[in-house]
């Protein structure tokens, strides 16, 4: 059963998504609107996805939502009346999985919800990826860097430094990148 | 079956050939033929190629074939044979596309038997053909995967020396690190397991080596850079990528005696075989003891990359685990043996490689072997290869499944 992390910000508080989402079959844990520390929440109850029913998002729902993507990454459902497409825009900027417009049928949740946690997923495993492509573009170019300077110290060719590094490296049970911060770091001190 | 199609060749040529996925996760087992893909992973290799490879070492075979089958793993240092069986639909799961992207390395297995047959003098091929032909408590050998290259080592070695494996003796499966614990607890006799265990196993004063796998076949077939077929056709870039790297790898270590030693350190770490580097090193260099006081200089000790003649997927080598499953009934029908083969070894995705890096490969895709019973092996003709055997087992087929 998928758990439903649900955030009523609805000004009058009537509550109009629980009895949807009851009936459907899920299990709701309501918090009550966003004066609460969004991303502590998500980490204390663990949802599958989490649920803003807000009339208007306004600037606090969207530092929220933040927040939440930015330290505890989950699937985030915002139902609401505003239909400006600029504020749309900003949600799914800030970090929305999912914006729906009004109309709240039981029977439409189920899609919905596996709708956003499909995009989810998908924009979840797309950074990771991004994030792995930096961090070895970064690591290349401190490896670059290091052999560079131990060209310079010991006056050998390129393939002669990386077979220095990578035998420092293995004797030590250390990875390449490691051995070349430290030559970098040694040539810093001593520059 | 190919949803996915395949970048064409020309979208490589025009550039296009950044890895599909950057971060791979690469399964491995402990054990010493896992070297290339450490040190590819750790030296720098990867990075070259735009890969990110973030190893997972694994507790057993049975656990690495499910993972790789469910994609949890992109590729992983694997059995031959298990390729082949997951492929075929031997054993545990359905028939699942597999692919064999190149060889990691050939030789470095070997048959071990217990003290307590050493103590009883039972230290040649004679004298263990002799016991077992006794009437009495049939012996117990342990391999690691029951289609896997060391069952088959193990199946054939006995049977060159007229043991029938199924029939003679018990045949049950232990992952490799795990071989020694029960030789000590008396519950096998003998294993046919990957260096370093075996070795291991004669430093702790646990038995002997009675059978190295080059004494088998000189230059065999054994670990491969394994996946999902499903992982070629989506992430062909991918896949070259990490043959490039690993192949760039398998040079580095067999440039120098240094670069093994280094690798042999590198390997004894905790994060990869957790063993002393005295249990690694010697065999990785070839320096062999066998623990009854003979010591020798293999001449076909590891070999991660030999001018690239480890690294091609000849077509051959994968026939001839098959020719093995039908000798042994676990194949209960021929199945076609050059069609499989040339569905599962990635041949044209290795050649790129390795002509991207200058490393040589043979224009044909077979090699012709001779094995310790006097039978050559040259990928001709599987179909009689599978039946020239005395002992088989191919009428027969629910033993056959042993710890299927």
């Amino acid at each position: 059963m998928l758990r439903i992390l649900l955030i009523d910000d609805t000004e009058k508080k009537v509550g109009r998504l629980k009895a949807a989402l009851v009936e459907a079959g899920f299990e709701v844990i309501e918090a009550g609107g966003l004066t609460i520390d969004l991303p502590a929440c998500v980490e204390t109850v663990r949802p599958d996805v989490v649920l803003i029913d807000t009339e208007s998002p306004g600037r606090d729902v969207m530092e929220q939502v933040v927040l939440v993507s930015r330290d505890r990454p989950r699937p985030i459902v915002l139902f609401t009346d505003e239909h400006d497409p600029q504020v749309m825009r900003q949600a799914i900027q800030a970090g929305v999985s999912a914006y729906i417009v009004e109309g709240i049928h039981s029977a439409r949740l189920q899609p919905i919800l596996d709708v956003a946690m499909a995009r989810f997923e998908s924009d979840q495993a797309l950074k990771a990826q991004l994030l792995a492509r930096d961090q070895q573009l970064a690591e290349r170019k401190r490896i670059e860097q290091a052999k560079g300077l131990l060209m310079k110290m010991k006056d050998c060719n390129e393939e002669q430094a990386f077979t220095l590094m990578r035998r420092q490296a293995m004797s030590k049970q250390q990875k390449l990148i490691q051995v070349a911060e430290q030559i970098i770091a040694m040539h810093e001190m001593l520059g | 079956m190919n949803t996915f199609p395949r970048a064409t060749p020309l979208a490589w040529v025009n550039g296009s050939d950044a890895p599909e996925k950057p971060s791979l996760d690469i399964g491995f087992m402990a054990l010493t033929d896992c070297a290339s893909v450490v040190v590819a992973a750790t030296q720098g290799f990867a990075q070259q190629q735009g890969l990110t490879l973030n190893l997972k070492r694994q507790a057993s075979w049975a656990g690495m074939r499910d993972k790789l089958v469910s994609g949890e793993l992109d590729a992983a240092h694997c059995l031959y044979g298990l390729i082949y069986a997951v492929h075929l639909g031997i054993g545990g799961v359905a028939a699942s596309d597999m692919a064999v992207l190149m060889g990691l390395n050939q030789n470095a297995q070997a048959i071990n038997l217990s003290p307590a047959l050493q103590r009883k003098g039972v230290t040649s091929p004679e004298a263990l053909a002799r016991l077992a032909h006794q009437n009495g408590s049939r012996l117990t050998f342990a391999q690691t995967f029951p289609t896997g290259t060391h069952a088959m080592w193990l199946y054939y070695w006995l049977a060159s020396q007229g043991i029938h494996p199924l029939r003679d003796v018990h045949s049950v499966v232990v992952p490799p690190a795990q071989m020694v614990a029960h030789v000590q607890a008396g519950r096998i006799d003998g294993f046919c397991v990957g260096e370093p265990w075996s070795a291991d196993a004669v430093a702790q004063g646990q038995g002997f080596t009675l059978a190295t796998s080059q004494s088998i076949w000189p230059d065999h077939p054994e670990k491969v850079l394994g996946c999902a077929r499903a992982f070629v056709e989506q992430c062909p870039n991918s896949a070259r990528a990490l043959i490039t790297a690993i192949l760039a790898a398998s040079r580095f270590i067999e440039q120098s005696p240094e670069n093994r030693r280094s690798t042999a350190q590198l390997l004894s770490g905790t994060a990869y075989l957790d063993t002393p580097l005295e249990t690694i090193e010697p065999r990785l260099l070839g320096d062999y003891q066998d623990g009854l006081g003979n010591r020798w200089q293999d001449r076909h000790a590891l070999r991660l990359f030999d001018q690239g003649r480890a690294n091609l997927p000849y077509l051959s080598d994968g026939m001839w685990f098959m020719t093995q499953f039908r000798r042994w009934g676990l194949l209960r029908e021929d199945p076609d043996y050059l069609d499989v083969a040339r569905q599962v070894q990635q041949l044209a995705l290795y050649r790129e490689a390795a002509a991207a890096l200058g490393v040589p490969c043979a224009e044909l895709p077979m090699r012709s072997s001779l094995l310790i019973d006097g039978i050559r092996w040259d990928g001709s003709d599987p179909h009689g290869y599978a039946r020239s055997f005395r002992l088989h087992a191919m009428a027969e087929t629910p033993s056959a499944r042993v710890g299927l």
